[in-house]
């Protein structure tokens, strides 16, 4: 009964995460058709992968036949960010057996994460930090959190199917705009996210240099510079704040 | 290797990325500087895409639609911007590419 509750609640909190993939997930399933992916592929790939960033981001090696070493190479250190998330809910669900959370790791995403996360907080702030650790509840928590990641997951795959059907109506003379699609959403995602100094240099010059790294060496080339700059910046701004801390 | 193929290694370690941590990390907090890599990382890679899907073709860089797309891309991240929505930026992009592309 209590898990039904808790259920409830993460699906009525998933809400607006819900309206945010239902145009997301549309466009990724318009963007894989125009890429020339096969509509069990899109399903799949939004079924099993389940990230949207990563999804567009492996789409043009994908579809253009790439190295698959480079795909999932670029697929896996994007994947990465879900670590330190998964890591961050886990205490949440004490209690729960290893079966249930292998299982509903799966619907990890950066939106799932983060509505259970700030709920789980703002009740642990309720109860005081000694009594949490007595009544933190795994079980509710883990119905919560399936509440909110496994509808979006059902959106997310449900929009992707969705977006293929829609694309194949498409008529011609759509290619520039559909072309656009994929770096368009990731521009506009970076931007809202954007914060501090690091974010906006790391992204301003991993997009300068893809060009001319992508240039000398079409398969690894970007990747390459992406990660130069992302360790460059990281390390300078590590050196910053043991400078400031030293002074 | 097929896409299939592909698709299903990649959602592995996908899974195994979101997994392990609750198996094995449970009660225990990930270091800030080395979460702060991992999230500039994903963001290098995701720009790099964005350079060389809007840009290049095929290995090559096409100059004569660099402008058009470098304009649409500009509106994208100015609507995005103001209105904190990544679609409603990419729309505007969309529809501007569209229409320049209509005109030429």
């Amino acid at each position: 009964m209590r898990f039904a509750f808790r259920f409830r609640q993460g699906m009525k909190a998933a809400i607006p995460i819900w309206i945010a993939f239902v145009p997301s997930s549309i466009a990724w399933g318009i963007a894989a058709q125009a890429h020339g992916m096969r509509f069990a592929e899109i399903v799949l790939m939004s079924a099993w992968v389940y990230s949207g960033p990563a999804q567009f981001a492996v789409l043009g090696p994908l579809a253009e036949g790439k190295s698959s070493l480079q795909v999932l190479v670029a697929g896996f250190l994007m994947n990465l960010r879900f670590l330190p998330m998964s890591a961050a809910l886990a205490p949440y669900f004490h209690g729960v057996n290893r079966l249930s959370l292998l299982f509903s790791s799966h619907v990890v995403s950066a939106s799932s994460f983060i509505v259970p996360y700030l709920q789980f907080q703002k009740e642990r702030l309720e109860a005081s930090d000694s009594a949490f650790a007595k009544i933190t509840d795994g079980y509710g928590n883990l119905a919560f959190f399936l509440g909110v990641g496994a509808s979006s997951f059902l959106v997310w795959v449900v929009g992707s199917a969705f977006g293929y059907a829609v694309a194949l109506g498409f008529p011609a003379g759509f290619e520039e705009a559909l072309k656009f699609i994929l770096p368009g959403y990731f521009a506009g995602l970076l931007v809202v996210e954007m914060r501090g100094w690091a974010m906006p240099v790391v992204c301003l010059t991993a997009l300068l240099l893809a060009v001319p790294g992508a240039s000398l060496s079409p398969g690894w080339g970007w990747l390459v510079t992406a990660s130069l700059m992302a360790i460059l910046v990281w390390g300078a701004e590590q050196w910053k704040c043991r400078a400031s801390a030293l002074s | 290797m097929s896409r299939i193929g592909i698709i299903l290694i990649m959602g592995f370690m996908a899974f195994a990325v979101r997994a392990l941590p609750q198996l094995i990390f449970v009660g225990r907090r990930f270091p800030e500087s080395l979460d702060r890599l991992l999230r500039y990382l994903s963001y290098a890679f995701i720009c790099s895409i964005v350079g060389v899907t809007l840009f290049m073709t095929g290995g090559k860089f096409e100059l004569h639609l660099a402008p058009s797309r470098a304009l649409a891309l500009a509106l994208t991240i100015a609507v995005a911007y103001i209105t904190r929505s990544a679609v409603s930026g990419m729309l505007a992009g969309m529809l501007l590419v569209l229409t320049l592309s209509w005109l030429r």
